[in-house]
């Protein structure tokens, strides 16, 4: 070993357990030592092979490039990768509309009505009606007012405390339970409302638990 | 919030909109700024979600929890079958809405108990991957993503309740 190899192992951090532990476990993930174990199939949850899952197939006119019954790491790295369009048009199309001045509309209508129930600026109001039709542009313009450093941590917090609850509710509740509306035993639009209703309730319960609970969190942003 | 912070903002939301470019440009770089956040927010945050969700679906974590805490159903009205469909709605919606209608076509749920579950289907639908696609996207503290996730079932449990007020008067 020349000097500089020794060098370099002896910054490396000391060996405890732990390590050995994990290299123990390293090797019986990579190596497909679980995936082997016939009697105790469960064991497959902690195989390197097993969770990079699968790419869908298409043998149906009904699927996109995503295709259908894929699972775990593939799987849901082609439904990630389906859904970066919406999010660049939805960034691209707000960075066209704030320059055209939409935030700031958006500050001036919406402060009266955000500002007491929620405690965020009204601006987020385009967020929050972005995030009811698609959960992704939501969630991307989210990232830009922080990224933008328009709203602190505690109002993103708020913010996606509304967001998290119900996301897409107004695309999801017609797409996907629509397909129970026929069993329903009240309006359709009832439920709906619940939800509405509650997202703001869920968001103004974060907000309290973050002024009580979080208090300290917050403190130097103030 | 003081006039200061509130001037602060108004300089900032100015900034935010400075003219530079024609709109094309300016559609460029905001469709990459959603390239940036896709590739380092939300691909990596649903590959996680989808990780987590095929390790829960191989151990039968949801399947054993729907058959040992079922009966905590009846506090909604909801027969223990309820149960499963709400833990498959955490992790996907549409599944959970799928095991709803099978359920439903068997005969274990009845119209009463679907439209209570409605507003669940939404308010706490697609926890594990929402974790990704939103928390994970718009870079929320990991620290308080369980509140976040208290308060999304403690909504749904409530729109449950509400639900079942509601239908005493149809």
């Amino acid at each position: 070993m020349d000097r500089k190899e020794e060098e370099r192992l002896t910054r490396l951090p000391k060996v405890g357990w732990k390590g050995y532990a994990a290299l123990i476990f390293a090797i019986l993930f990579f190596a497909g030592i679980f995936a082997s174990i016939q009697q105790a199939a469960w064991l497959r949850a902690f195989d390197f092979s097993t969770l990079i899952g699968k790419f869908g197939t298409m043998a149906s006119d009904k699927a996109t490039f995503v295709g259908m019954g894929g699972a775990s790491a593939r799987g849901g790295f082609l439904f990630a990768l389906s859904l970066v369009p919406s999010v660049m048009l939805a960034v691209g199309c707000v960075e066209v509309l704030s320059h055209y001045g939409a935030l700031a509309a958006a500050q001036k209508l919406m402060t009266p009505l955000l500002r007491p129930i929620m405690d965020v600026p009204g601006f987020v109001g385009l967020t929050l009606i972005t995030d009811m039709q698609s959960t992704d542009a939501g969630a991307a313009l989210t990232k830009e007012l922080v990224d933008e450093k328009l709203i602190d941590k505690r109002e993103q917090t708020i913010i996606a405390a509304w967001q998290y609850s119900g996301a897409g509710m107004i695309n999801n509740y017609f797409a996907i339970v629509g397909a129970l509306f026929s069993y329903a035993l009240v309006p359709i639009v009832v439920p709906l409302l619940v939800i509405f209703i509650l997202k703001f309730f869920g968001a103004v319960v974060c907000r309290v638990v973050l002024d009580t609970v979080y208090k300290g969190d917050f403190a130097h942003d103030r | 919030m003081t006039d200061k912070m509130t001037d602060i903002r108004e300089e900032q939301l100015r900034e935010a909109v400075v003219p530079s470019g024609n709109v094309f440009d300016i559609f460029i770089r905001g469709a990459r700024k959603g390239w940036n956040i896709g590739v380092n927010n939300l691909i990596p945050n649903i590959l996680m979600a989808y990780v987590i969700a095929y390790i829960l679906n191989i151990l039968g974590v949801m399947d054993f929890l729907g058959y040992w805490c079922g009966p905590v159903m009846g506090l909604l009205g909801l027969p223990g079958e309820a149960l499963i469909v709400l833990l498959t709605v955490w992790l996907s919606c549409s599944a959970g809405v799928g095991v709803a209608a099978s359920l439903f076509m068997s005969g274990m749920l009845e119209p009463v108990h679907i439209t209570i579950l409605m507003p669940a289907f939404i308010l706490m639908g697609s926890q594990l991957q929402y974790m990704g696609r939103l928390l994970g996207t718009a870079d929320v503290p990991k620290k308080y993503w369980p509140l976040l996730m208290a308060i999304s079932i403690m909504n749904a449990i409530i729109g449950m309740v509400i639900m079942r007020v509601i239908l005493a008067f149809f």
